[in-house]
């Protein structure tokens, strides 16, 4: 006998009836605490920009859904959905999350299976726990935009390959190529789910079925090519991009930002560069995963592209070609790294393993606490605060000034005050085209205009686009400022006297 | 002719390994910033020394298609030697048995006996065994050579066109000379090497730790070796062609490597070798912290000395894979330098601040991580995924014997070959990892210290989770040498005796 000749037999993957149904419930109660979580705490924060904006989209018949979401960055499957959803069960900003909260609870399970697929019940289980306690995924599971959809198809669709890898039979490839389809109509990034899977394919093709790939090529021109209709239609639009953000060129710390925030949440930066500054850790987490005859198979490696090439991708097309590097974008990367996550913890001896998944409990329920309860949290957009300190506050005649200009769709949402709403730089949203960019030379006209005819300006500033500073500093240096306050990180409110009339009296 | 299966799957990995362990090394040499420029020299060495070591590895493992010839026939006289010096009878005798059983034509069983010269009082058993066994019994009174010496006594009073060796401890199986004889119809081969397998590996932590340190070797390594005709003897398990190691004069009574450099001798004849990948005989792995720590320093020394003193870059007669492959496996044991200022660098921060690299912590990690976690995995890839932490942590650990071996080596004090032993020697060995417990200490002191000084800034954070993956990996090393062995031995000895004893 060969020293390595030995090894060890596949995990068992077929429960008992009395674990299976253990398990089914294990299961259920961490989709009722995911949602317990959603319900009570993140559906009721501030409406985010993004999130008003996607009711400002929906807010149209279909046809004006689609050219509005067209003139965005992004594709229409969710926005659709969303239309539909708030018709039936109203318009107001919770409703919205709930739908979100839908996907994210049902990708619970889904990872479960998918775990219990490629590794073993353990390692699902564990992976659905991590998932249900995540603090990105709360935080993007209730949040009125495509992001929990996005994880769930691609999550649905790493298991639609992964049958397909095992067994091959017709109905997977229908279903993969449906979802596949939808996916790529809920975000342009599900475009790395597939090129993932395809790269995977170049390297593992022997572990698939006979005549597998005339099938893939099929399904993967089927695929894409059902996105050709939607680029036409962006590209006779013109390509015109409404509210897209300014991103910068992502560096090094970015990546592990990411990933510590898929695994920790958004912290403060203080505690971020804790977490981060820690990472030789991994190196020793590494070590620990060398064990006797705890062997990679193909599905394993399958989850650890699929967490790692879209987030590199992202970062090296950033880097060369133009910044779209976002944290949230790179959502699908999350589900296959919490199973990572949990595989590389099963791969340690017994008593290590328990100890160390009590301790990854613990630590990622703590930050998820610090990351609902800490005000300075990143991500946090407290508008709904900001808006209605300045509606006890402001007059008829005072006007309301939203820097970046699409900031306004939060506001108006919030805002039934008497004050004029405007933006800076002057955005007429009813024209065509994108927004208006700084102009330096036009900052004082366009500030003239704006605040002329009243009596005191409330500047609200968030989402620096790259002038907020600029236009902050030209109001200090022409009007007084009377107060300012913070709501959020990047969000606060400044006061400033315009005109010093006396008041008025109509009897 | 017989293929030589090779387990290895990829070659992808294998050229990823050596592409990022190349990117990085370009990048820690040319593009970061530089800090303080003896620590960056002392960096630079170290990661000079890693890349040697993958491409030693990389080049080790690299899949070869080597055929040999093999003929189950082929059945010539072997003079089988068990190598005696002391060991218990209860041991010696489950090997003459074993040896004994073996299903070969013509077989002639020999005990050499070095019990007398090395003043062991138990000598004579191993005569007694010869006798109850009717076998033959080579008792040297002639001290010299340790067991290269041994062995070429045994040469000069045997006539056997071919031997195989086994220690004391070594039961070969059954099938073993018809495994292995059979490539020796080649006539260009002159020795041929089987696994050394530790059946009480499972005893301890010391037995585990040292077998699960030995599996990378014997496994992936060793095969890699027979690709490019460099395998070697490793001392037991093996049959020599008689006219090999008689051309090379006998085995090389210079080094308490003797098996290490005797091979190396014999492949500068332009002698073939050939490594089977199959376990064909069973031995005991050292049962307690001291023996295996005498054990891997006498590896240590001989290994280092072959470096220093038959270096393979300059001998002739080598071809380059085996100059590479010998040199690759000398300089394993400088690892523990290389551990030893690795490990240093966080304490220097702690305490005086000083870095090699100015870099942000980040960056280094984009770097350094896909590089540690391919090395790591391209480890398990090719080993059948049978390297183990703890063979990791044996690894690292070993380096206060690294350097003490060195130190010898630098004073130019002789080194006499020691048994290891095959008893457990009572007590606890933990004075043995002092070291690693004062580094443990001083981690603790420097991370107050440099939290004191600088706070919890990125810089502390980072060198305090290095220092911690040191620590951890120091743990079942630790470990080891505190457990407690029970089995009383008359012979109890310290280290600094075993390393006299050793040089004298």
């Amino acid at each position: 006998m060969s020293v390595h000749s030995r090894r060890v037999p596949e995990p068992s993957s077929s429960p008992t009836g009395h674990s299976s149904l253990l398990i089914g419930w294990v299961l259920v109660g961490l989709m009722g605490l995911a949602t317990l979580l959603s319900v009570l705490i993140f559906a009721h924060t501030s409406l985010r920009l993004d999130e008003a904006q996607s009711l400002f989209q929906i807010s149209r018949d279909v046809p004006g859904v689609l050219y509005l979401v067209a003139q965005d960055v992004h594709v229409p499957l969710y926005h659709l959905l969303l239309k539909f959803w708030t018709i039936l069960f109203g318009d107001d900003i919770a409703t919205a999350r709930y739908l979100s909260v839908v996907f994210f609870v049902a990708t619970i399970p889904a990872v479960y299976y998918l775990g219990k697929l490629i590794f073993s019940r353990r390692v699902g289980l564990f992976a659905a726990l991590l998932l249900a306690i995540s603090p990105f995924m709360l935080w993007y599971g209730a949040e009125a935009r495509m992001y929990a959809l996005l994880a769930f198809l691609t999550v649905i669709h790493q298991i639609l390959f992964v049958q397909i890898f095992k067994i091959g039979r017709g109905r997977y490839w229908v279903l993969y190529v449906v979802v596949a389809i939808l996916g790529l109509y809920t975000h342009y990034f599900f475009g790395f789910v597939l090129l993932t899977e395809a790269i995977f394919y170049l390297f593992f093709r022997k572990h698939f079925p006979v005549r597998s790939l005339p099938k893939f090529i099929v399904a993967g021109v089927i695929s894409v090519g059902s996105l050709v209709p939607w680029l036409g239609y962006v590209y006779k639009l013109g390509l015109a991009s409404n509210t897209q953000p300014y991103l910068g060129i992502p560096s090094s710390g970015d990546i592990f930002n990411t990933y510590a925030q898929f695994l920790f949440g958004f912290q403060s930066d203080g505690l971020n560069t804790v977490i981060i500054s820690l990472w030789p850790i991994l190196v020793l987490a590494a070590f620990f995963t060398l064990q006797r005859k705890k062997q990679t198979s193909p599905g394993s490696v399958f989850v650890i592209m699929l967490a790692v090439l879209p987030v590199l991708g992202a970062f090296v097309v950033s880097v060369l070609i133009k910044p779209f590097f976002l944290s949230r974008y790179l959502i699908v990367s999350l589900p296959s790294l919490v199973l990572v996550f949990a595989w590389i913890i099963s791969i340690y001896p017994p008593r290590v393993q328990r100890v160390v998944q009590l301790v990854v409990i613990i630590l990622i329920s703590g930050l998820l606490v610090i990351q609902i309860a800490n005000p300075n949290t990143p991500v946090k957009e407290d508008y709904q605060q900001a808006v209605a300190y300045v509606s006890s506050q402001s007059k008829a005649q005072d006007v309301i000034i939203a820097t970046a200009p699409f900031t306004i769709y939060p506001i108006e949402y919030y805002y039934h005050g008497p004050a004029k709403l405007t933006t800076q730089p002057i955005w007429d949203r009813f024209a065509s085209g994108s927004v208006p960019g700084f102009d330096a030379t036009q900052l004082a006209t366009q500030t003239q205009t704006n605040v002329s005819d009243y009596r005191n300006a409330w500047l609200i500033l968030s989402y620096d686009q790259g002038y907020n500073q600029a236009i902050k500093d030209y109001y200090d240096n022409h009007f007084q400022q009377l107060t300012h306050r913070q709501f959020s990180p990047g969000l606060t409110v400044y006061e400033y006297k315009i005109r010093y009339d006396p008041t008025v009296s109509i009897k | 002719m017989r293929r030589v299966p090779h387990a290895v799957p990829t070659r992808v990995f294998l050229l990823l390994n050596i592409s990022l362990a190349i990117a990085y090394f370009i990048c820690i040499a040319c593009f970061f910033p530089i800090g303080n420029p003896i620590l960056f020299g002392v960096l630079i060495v170290a990661e000079v020394f890693h890349l040697w070591q993958a491409l030693g590895y990389v080049h080790s493992v690299w899949p070869r298609r080597r055929l040999h010839r093999f003929n189950r026939q082929f059945q010539p006289p072997v003079a089988v030697y068990i190598t005696v010096t002391g060991e218990p009878a209860d041991i010696v005798e489950a090997t003459v048995r074993g040896v004994l059983a073996m299903d070969y034509p013509e077989a002639h069983v020999y005990i050499l006996n070095d019990g007398l010269v090395a003043g062991r009082e138990n000598w004579r058993e191993a005569e007694a065994i010869a006798e109850q066994y009717g076998i033959r019994c080579l008792t040297r009174t002639v001290p010299g050579g340790a067991k290269a010496g041994n062995i070429n006594h045994a040469l000069s009073q045997t006539d056997e066109p071919f031997i195989a060796v086994f220690d004391a401890d070594h039961i070969p199986k059954p099938h073993f000379l018809r495994a292995m004889m059979g490539y020796f119809v080649d006539p260009q081969v002159g020795f041929v090497q089987s696994p050394q397998f530790y059946k009480n590996y499972a005893q301890n932590l010391v037995t585990g730790g040292a077998w699960e340190q030995q599996e990378l070797f014997f496994g992936a390594i060793c095969r890699g070796k027979d690709g490019s005709n460099s395998a070697f003897m490793c001392g037991t398990n093996m049959i020599i062609r008689r006219s090999a190691l008689t051309q090379v004069g006998g085995m090389s009574e210079c080094s308490i490597a003797e098996d290490f450099l005797t091979s190396l001798l014999i492949h500068q004849k332009k002698w073939a070798s050939v490594y089977v990948s199959e376990v064909l005989a069973e031995g005991l792995a050292p049962e307690d912290f001291l023996s295996y720590y005498k054990q891997q320093f006498r590896w240590t020394r001989g290994s280092l000395e072959v470096i220093f003193k038959y270096n393979p870059l300059f001998r002739r007669g080598l071809t380059v894979s085996q100059r590479i492959q010998y040199l690759s496996s000398a300089s394993f044991y400088l690892s523990g330098l290389i551990v030893f200022a690795n490990a240093l660098l966080p304490l220097i921060y702690f305490f005086t601040g000083l870095e090699p690299l100015t870099i942000g912590t980040m960056t280094l990690a984009l770097f350094f991580l896909p590089y540690i976690f391919v090395v790591l995995y391209t480890v398990q890839l090719t080993s059948g995924f049978s390297y183990t932490f703890r063979a990791l942590s044996f690894s690292l650990s070993a380096f206060p014997i690294h350097l003490q071996a060195i130190w010898q080596i630098i004073r130019g004090k002789k080194s006499g070959f020691v048994v290891t032993s095959k008893r457990a020697v009572a007590g606890n060995h933990g004075y043995l990892v002092a070291p690693h417990i004062v580094y443990i200490v001083l981690v603790g002191i420097g991370v107050l210290v440099g939290a004191l000084r600088e706070g919890l800034n990125p810089s502390i954070l980072s060198n305090a989770a290095w220092a911690l993956v040191y620590v951890a990996s120091f743990v079942p090393f630790i470990s080891a040498a505190f457990q407690k062995t029970t089995v009383p031995r008359e012979d109890t000895v310290g280290v600094t005796e075993a390393i006299e004893e050793a040089h004298s």
